[in-house]
C-alpha cells in the first residue's frame, strides 16, 4: 500500500459564509425559523452542501438538542449565492419545562462531504411578552405566549479545517491541490487509514 | 534614523524566518512557523510607517494569512511586478500566491476586524521538485525565472512565465544550499551553501561561472540561512557567513574577476543575511559645499546571529550604524523598501523591526536614468536594468545605439498614448451581477418564495441557491461593528458554539471569534463597473479616432499621388524630377476587338488620326509637342509637321505621313505615323534612328528617358534603348498575359529605367522582364493578399515620402492594402501575418523587376519593419546578410554591392534603426552594426 504524506488535502475553505440575516425576528415561539444565508464559493462544488438548524433545548445536555431541519443546497457553482433556510419551530414536547423560558442557543451548521466546516451560533431569548406572565410564569410553559428573540447582532462563528477534496483514495489524480499535514486529517475521513506518523516514508513524493 | 518594533506583527510568538516588502511599498509578507503548519502572513505597511494609521482601528494591520504550508516557511519573496508572492518551506514545496481578486469574502463573517482577511491570496501553483526543505527563493530581474534552493543540495530554476515548468536544476553544491541572489543585470545567479562554497552560475547556459571557497573554509554549518546579496550596480556580491582570521565576516566578491579582497568585519557571530539597498546613492549636496561630484555608492544591511544589525555604505570604511540587541535571537531576514529609505528586519524571536533612514543619512538616491548611466560607465556598454518591454524585459541592452532606438521607441509610445492614455488600471475582475437589474432588496423579499426547492430521491429537501454574483470585485467592504450585546456569557451554552455534535466528531476549532453581523443591505454591492466601461469606451473611441485620422491621412497621400498625375496632364510645370511615366488612356475598345478571337486576331485599339494635337511630354525641362497633319501637299504626298518647344527653344520637322501618335521625354521624341513608321528624334530635333517599320499600326507609344516603347495593334511590344541603339524587348506578344475573354489593355507605361508595364482590364499589371525574357506580374488589384495584408503599423510615420513610381501608378489609389484587414479580425493572426509577408515580398520583387529604386527602398523599409514587429528573425537575418554581402572581397563572390543603383550597405544602415526597435534582435543589430563599422573603417 502506498502511504503518501499527501494523501489528505486540506485547502483553504472553498466556501465562505458572508452573511446570515435572521428573518422574522423577534417572533412568536411557534413561528418557523428563517435564516437568509449568503455565501461565496471559490470554485464549482461537485457535491451539495448540507445545512442544519439545531435547537439547543437545554444547556445542560446535548440530549435535548433538536435538529429542526437539514437541507441540501446545490448545485453550487463558483460565485456568490443566497438562500433562505426555513425550519419549523422546535417540538415543545422535547424541551425540558425548566428550560423553556430564558436564554438558549440555536446553531446553524454546514457540512461538505460529511465534514462540518462552519458553525454559526446565536443566543435565543425566549420570554413572555405579557408583563403579568413575565412576573409570574406558569409552571407548565405556555408556548403560545412565548416570544422568541434571536440575538442576531451577535453571532458566534466557528470554522473548521476540512478536507475539501474528499477522501484519501481520490487524491491520486489531484496534482495541484494544496497539501496539508496529517494533523489536519479529520478523523471522520477514513479513520484508521491514516498512517501513523512514525511510519511515514521520508520522501513520500515518489508515491504521487 | 528612526527605529520601531511593531508588536502586532507576530506569528503568535513563533519564529519569523522571512520578511519581504511588496514592491509598491504598501504591504509586506512574513513567513515562519504557524500553529501546526507553516505560516505566511501579509501585513499592511501603513500602520508601520505612520503612527496615526497604527492607532486607527479602521485601518487593518493584517491583510491575509495562509496556513497552506505543511511546515515552517523559510522564505517569502514578492515578484518584481508585485503580482505574485513565492514562499518556500520545510515541506519541500514552493508555493506561488496570487491575489484572488474575484473571490473571497471582503469581510469574514463573524470574526473581529483584526482577524479578517482583508485581502485574499490564493495559492496558484505548487512547485514540487525539491526533496528537502526549501531555504530560499528568488525572482530573477523582470520575473522571468524563480529560483529555489534546498537542503537537498540543489537549486531549481522555474519558468516563472509557465509554472510549474522547470527550466533547470543546478547541481554542484555538496551541502545544504541556504541562499540565493540574482545578478541585477540578469547574467548570473549566486548561491551559498553549507559546503563552504559560494557558486556563481551563468544564466546563459546554466553552467558554473565560478566557485569561491577560500573565505568559507573555516565556516561551520551553523546558520539557519545564508542569504547573500548582489549590489544594485552589479559590481559586488556580498556573501553571508564567511570567516577571516577566525572572525565572522561578510565576504565582498568583486564581479571583475570574482576577487575576494574585501569583507565586512565586526559581527561577533556568523552573518545570516546580507541585503543591498535597491538604490544607488550619491552624496547629499549641502548648501555651500563644494559641488565636486562624489562617487556613487551602495548601501548594504548585514544581519547576524549575534542579534545585531549593521548598515554599511560602500563609501565608508566603517558601518553607518550598528544596532545591538535589537532582538532576542538571530536575525533571519532583511527587506528594504523600494525607496531605499526603510528596512524591515525579522528575527527568530518572532518579532520584526522597522528602521527609517533619512536622505541626510544615506544620501541622494539616484534615479533610474542615473543608474543606467552608471552601468554604461561601468560596463562600457549600456546594461539597462530599467525594465523595457514586458516580454523582452529580460534582455539586456548591450549596445548604446540599441538603447537609443529603444528609448526613442518608448518615448514615441508614451507620446502616442497621449493624455489620459489608460494604463493598466484596475486589473481586478469585475463583479458580474446576475441579478438582471433587480435590486437586492427585491430579491431578498421574495427569496423564500422564489427559491427552487426540490426533494431528493431519499426525500430530503434540496434548495438551489440563488446565484447573486458570479465574480467578486474584490472591493473591500468595510466591516460594520455593532455594539456588543450585553448578555451575560453563559458558559454552559458557550461551549456549545464550538463543540461539534457527536455526529461529526471533531477536529479542533481553529477560528473562533465574535463580531457583529454586517447587514447585507449595507454591503457595497455597486461596483465601479460603469465608470470602467465608460473609460474603456473612451479609449476605444480614441483608438478609433486615431485610426480614422490615419486612414484619412493615407487617403490624403493617395490623393496627392493622384494630383501629381493630374497636374501633369494639365501640363503645369512641376519641380519634380522624378517624372512619372506618362500613361495614356485608351479609347474604349470596340466590342469587336474585345470578343474572343483567334490568337492571331488579338487586336489592340489604335488612336484615330486627328487633324492636330499637342501634348506636353516633359516638365523639367518643359517640352511641348505640337502635331499638325496635312499641312501641305508636296508632290502628291501629304506632309505633317511636328513642332517641339523645349524650354522656349523651338524646332520643327516634317514627316511624310499623318502622325497618329506622338510621345516624348526630356531626351527623345517619338512619333508614329499612319504608314506604320516610327521615327525617333533627339530633344533638339535631330533624327536619332532611321524610321522603324512596324508590322501593325501603333496602339500606344511611350518615351521615357532614352527609352522608346511601342505597343502595336497586333498586341506586340517592343522597347528600344535609343542611346545604345539596342532592343530591350523584341516584338514580344501580349498573348501570354491577355488570355482572358474580355481582357483588354487599360494602361501601358514605360518606366524611367526602360521597363514596359501593361495594365489589363482584369486589374492585373505585368511588366516584361528583359533579363528573364518573360512577363512578370507586378500588381493585381483583386489579389486577396492586397486586400488582407495589414502592414499599416509598419508604414513610415511621417518623414518618408509616400512611394511614387511605376508600382504605385499601377496599383494606384486602388491599393487598399489593409483596408479589409480590420474586417478580417477573425482571421487568425498567423494567417494575416503570412498574407502580409507574402504581399510585402511581392511588392519588393515587383519594385525590383520594375527597376524602381525608390519604391524598392520604400517597401524594403516597410518589409523590414514588419519583420521586426513580427519577430521573423530568420528572414531578417537573410535580408541583412544579403545587404551586407561578403566582408572580405574575393573574386569568387557574385555579390553585387548595389541594387537598382542603391548601395546595399547604405540600405542596411537604414534598416539598423528599425531592427534596433525590437530588443529581441539586439544580437543581430550589434552583429551587423559592428560589421558595417568595420567595413567603413576599411
Amino acid at each position: 500500500m502506498c502511504l503518501s504524506r499527501f494523501s489528505a488535502s486540506v485547502t483553504m475553505a472553498k466556501v465562505q459564509v458572508l452573511n446570515v440575516a435572521v428573518l422574522d425576528n423577534p417572533s412568536p415561539f411557534g413561528n418557523p425559523f428563517q435564516f437568509e444565508i449568503t455565501f461565496e464559493c471559490m470554485e464549482d462544488l461537485p457535491e451539495d452542501l448540507e445545512w442544519k438548524i439545531i435547537y439547543v433545548g437545554s444547556a445542560e445536555s446535548e440530549e435535548y438538542d433538536q435538529t429542526l431541519d437539514s437541507v441540501l443546497v446545490g448545485p453550487v457553482p463558483a460565485g456568490r449565492h443566497m438562500f433562505v433556510f426555513q425550519a419549523d419551530a422546535p417540538n415543545t414536547g422535547l424541551i425540558p419545562e425548566s428550560d423553556a423560558v430564558g436564554v438558549t442557543v440555536v446553531l446553524i451548521t454546514c457540512t461538505y462531504r460529511g465534514q462540518e466546516f462552519i458553525r454559526i451560533g446565536y443566543y435565543v431569548n425566549n420570554e413572555y411578552t405579557d408583563p403579568e406572565l413575565r412576573e409570574n410564569p406558569p409552571i407548565k410553559p405556555d408556548y403560545t405566549q412565548l416570544q422568541r428573540n434571536i440575538l442576531a447582532s451577535n453571532p458566534r462563528v466557528t470554522r473548521f479545517h476540512i478536507n475539501w477534496e474528499g477522501c484519501a483514495e481520490r487524491m491520486e489524480d489531484s496534482e495541484n491541490v494544496d497539501p496539508a499535514s496529517n494533523s489536519m486529517l479529520p478523523p471522520s475521513c477514513l479513520p484508521g487509514k491514516a498512517p501513523p506518523l512514525g511510519l511515514l516514508p521520508d520522501n513520500s513524493m515518489d508515491c504521487l | 534614523m528612526k527605529l520601531l518594533k511593531p508588536s502586532w506583527v507576530s506569528h503568535n510568538g513563533k519564529p519569523i524566518f522571512s520578511v519581504d516588502i511588496h514592491p509598491d511599498g504598501t504591504k509586506f509578507a512574513t513567513g515562519g512557523q504557524g500553529e501546526d503548519s507553516g505560516k505566511v502572513m501579509i501585513w499592511n505597511m501603513a500602520p508601520v510607517l505612520r503612527e496615526e494609521d497604527e492607532k486607527n482601528e479602521n485601518i487593518p494591520k493584517m491583510l491575509c494569512q495562509m496556513d497552506n504550508h505543511l511546515a515552517c516557511v523559510n522564505c517569502v519573496r514578492w515578484s518584481n511586478n508585485g503580482l505574485y508572492l513565492a514562499s518556500g518551506g520545510d515541506d519541500k514545496l514552493v508555493m506561488v500566491w496570487k491575489r484572488a481578486a474575484f473571490i473571497g469574502p471582503s469581510t469574514v463573517f463573524g470574526s473581529s476586524s483584526k482577524l479578517a482577511n482583508v485581502e485574499q491570496w490564493r495559492c496558484v501553483t505548487i512547485l514540487r521538485n525539491h526533496t528537502g526543505d526549501v531555504m530560499d527563493v528568488a525572482w530573477s530581474p523582470h520575473d522571468v525565472w524563480l529560483a529555489s534552493c534546498s537542503v537537498d543540495n540543489t537549486i531549481v530554476i522555474w519558468n516563472a512565465r509557465k509554472f510549474p515548468e522547470m527550466v533547470t536544476c543546478l547541481r554542484g553544491h555538496t551541502g545544504l544550499v541556504k541562499g540565493l541572489t540574482w545578478d541585477p543585470v540578469g547574467k548570473y545567479i549566486a548561491s551559498q551553501a553549507d559546503d563552504h562554497s559560494l557558486k556563481v552560475w551563468r544564466t546563459m547556459d546554466w553552467q558554473l561561472e565560478t566557485n569561491i571557497t577560500k573565505p568559507f573554509s573555516e565556516c561551520g554549518g551553523t546558520t539557519h540561512v545564508l542569504r547573500l546579496s548582489w549590489s544594485p550596480d552589479g559590481q559586488y556580491l556580498v556573501s553571508a557567513h564567511a570567516m577571516n582570521n577566525s572572525g565572522p565576516t561578510a565576504q565582498i566578491v568583486e564581479r571583475d574577476g570574482w576577487k575576494t579582497n574585501m569583507d565586512f568585519v565586526g559581527h561577533r557571530k556568523a552573518v545570516t543575511v546580507v541585503k543591498f539597498n535597491p538604490k544607488i546613492f550619491k552624496k547629499k549636496q549641502k548648501n555651500g559645499g563644494s559641488p565636486k561630484p562624489s562617487c556613487p555608492y551602495c548601501c548594504c544591511a548585514v544581519g547576524s546571529k549575534d542579534r545585531s544589525l549593521s548598515v554599511w555604505l560602500t563609501s565608508l570604511k566603517r558601518p553607518l550604524v550598528v544596532i545591538h540587541d535589537l532582538f532576542d535571537k538571530s536575525i533571519m531576514d532583511i527587506s528594504w523598501t523600494l525607496t531605499g529609505l526603510g528596512i524591515l528586519v525579522c528575527s527568530m524571536d518572532g518579532t520584526v523591526a522597522y528602521l527609517d533612514f533619512s536622505l541626510d543619512e544615506l544620501g541622494d538616491p539616484l534615479n533610474e536614468e542615473e543608474k543606467n548611466t552608471i552601468h554604461q560607465n561601468i560596463y562600457g556598454k549600456s546594461l539597462a536594468i530599467t525594465s523595457t518591454e514586458a516580454q523582452l524585459s529580460t534582455t539586456i541592452i548591450e549596445n548604446p545605439e540599441m538603447l537609443k532606438y529603444q528609448q526613442e521607441r518608448q518615448n514615441a509610445a508614451q507620446a502616442g498614448s497621449g493624455p489620459g492614455g489608460a494604463g493598466l488600471e484596475s486589473t481586478a475582475p469585475k463583479l458580474n451581477s446576475v441579478m438582471n437589474g433587480e435590486s437586492l432588496e427585491d430579491i431578498r423579499k421574495n427569496l423564500l418564495k422564489k427559491q427552487v426547492e426540490t426533494r431528493t430521491a431519499d426525500g430530503r429537501r434540496r434548495i438551489t441557491p440563488l446565484c447573486i454574483a458570479q465574480l467578486d470585485t474584490g472591493v473591500k467592504q468595510s466591516l460594520l461593528l455593532t455594539s456588543a450585546s450585553k448578555i451575560e456569557p453563559m458558559k454552559a451554552l458557550d461551549s456549545r458554539f464550538t463543540e461539534r455534535s457527536k455526529a461529526t466528531p471533531g477536529v479542533t476549532a481553529v477560528i473562533s471569534s465574535t463580531a457583529g453581523l454586517t447587514p447585507l443591505d449595507r454591503l457595497k454591492w455597486r461596483t465601479s463597473n460603469k465608470e470602467e466601461t465608460s473609460s474603456d469606451s473612451e479609449d476605444k473611441m480614441a483608438a478609433i479616432n486615431k485610426n480614422l485620422s490615419f486612414t484619412k491621412r493615407k487617403a490624403d497621400l493617395l490623393m496627392d499621388g493622384g494630383e501629381v498625375v493630374e497636374k501633369r496632364k494639365k501640363g503645369r510645370p512641376r519641380k519634380d524630377k522624378m517624372a512619372t511615366p506618362i500613361s495614356q488612356p485608351f479609347t474604349q475598345p470596340s466590342r469587336a476587338a474585345a470578343t474572343p478571337a483567334p490568337v492571331a486576331a488579338l487586336k489592340l485599339p489604335t488612336p484615330s488620326i486627328q487633324k492636330a494635337f499637342s501634348l506636353q511630354v516633359s516638365m523639367e525641362p518643359s517640352v511641348f509637342l505640337e502635331v499638325e497633319n496635312d499641312v501641305s501637299v508636296v508632290a502628291g504626298s501629304k506632309l505633317s509637321q511636328l513642332r517641339c518647344s523645349r524650354d522656349g527653344r523651338e524646332w520643327d520637322t516634317l514627316l511624310p505621313s499623318s502622325v497618329v501618335t506622338a510621345a516624348g521625354s526630356s531626351d527623345v521624341i517619338a512619333v508614329a505615323c499612319e504608314d506604320r513608321m516610327l521615327s525617333v528624334f533627339s530633344s533638339c530635333g535631330r533624327r536619332l534612328l532611321p524610321a522603324i517599320q512596324l508590322a501593325t499600326p501603333m496602339s500606344a507609344l511611350h518615351c521615357s528617358s532614352h527609352f522608346v516603347m511601342a505597343l502595336t495593334a497586333g498586341a506586340r511590344l517592343s522597347v528600344w534603348d535609343v542611346q545604345k541603339q539596342t532592343a530591350l524587348v523584341k516584338n514580344e506578344s501580349l498573348l501570354t498575359i491577355m488570355s482572358g475573354a474580355d481582357t483588354t489593355v487599360s494602361q501601358s507605361l514605360l518606366t524611367q529605367q526602360g521597363v514596359p508595364v501593361i495594365g489589363l482590364s482584369s486589374g492585373k499589371s505585368y511588366c516584361f522582364n528583359s533579363s528573364l525574357e518573360t512577363w512578370t506580374l507586378i500588381a493585381d488589384k483583386g489579389d486577396s493578399l492586397v486586400q488582407c495584408a495589414d502592414f499599416r503599423s509598419c508604414l513610415p510615420s511621417h518623414d518618408a515620402p509616400v512611394s511614387s513610381g511605376p508600382l504605385a501608378v499601377m496599383q494606384g489609389r486602388n491599393l487598399n492594402a489593409g483596408r479589409l484587414a480590420s474586417r478580417l479580425s477573425s482571421t487568425p493572426h498567423h494567417l494575416q501575418q503570412s498574407m502580409t509577408l507574402a504581399f510585402l515580398e511581392n511588392q519588393l520583387a515587383a519594385a525590383l523587376t520594375l527597376l524602381s529604386a525608390q519604391e524598392y527602398r520604400y517597401w524594403l523599409l516597410i518589409y523590414a519593419r514588419f519583420l521586426v514587429n513580427e519577430g521573423s528573425e530568420y528572414r531578417l537575418r537573410e535580408l541583412c546578410k544579403e545587404l551586407l554581402g561578403p566582408v572580405h572581397k574575393s573574386a569568387a563572390t557574385a555579390w553585387e554591392p548595389t541594387t537598382l543603383g542603391l548601395r546595399k550597405r547604405e540600405l542596411l544602415r537604414e534598416l539598423l534603426p528599425v531592427i534596433g526597435q525590437n530588443l529581441r534582435f539586439q544580437r543581430l543589430f550589434t552583429e551587423y552594426q559592428e560589421q558595417l563599422e568595420l567595413l567603413r573603417n576599411k
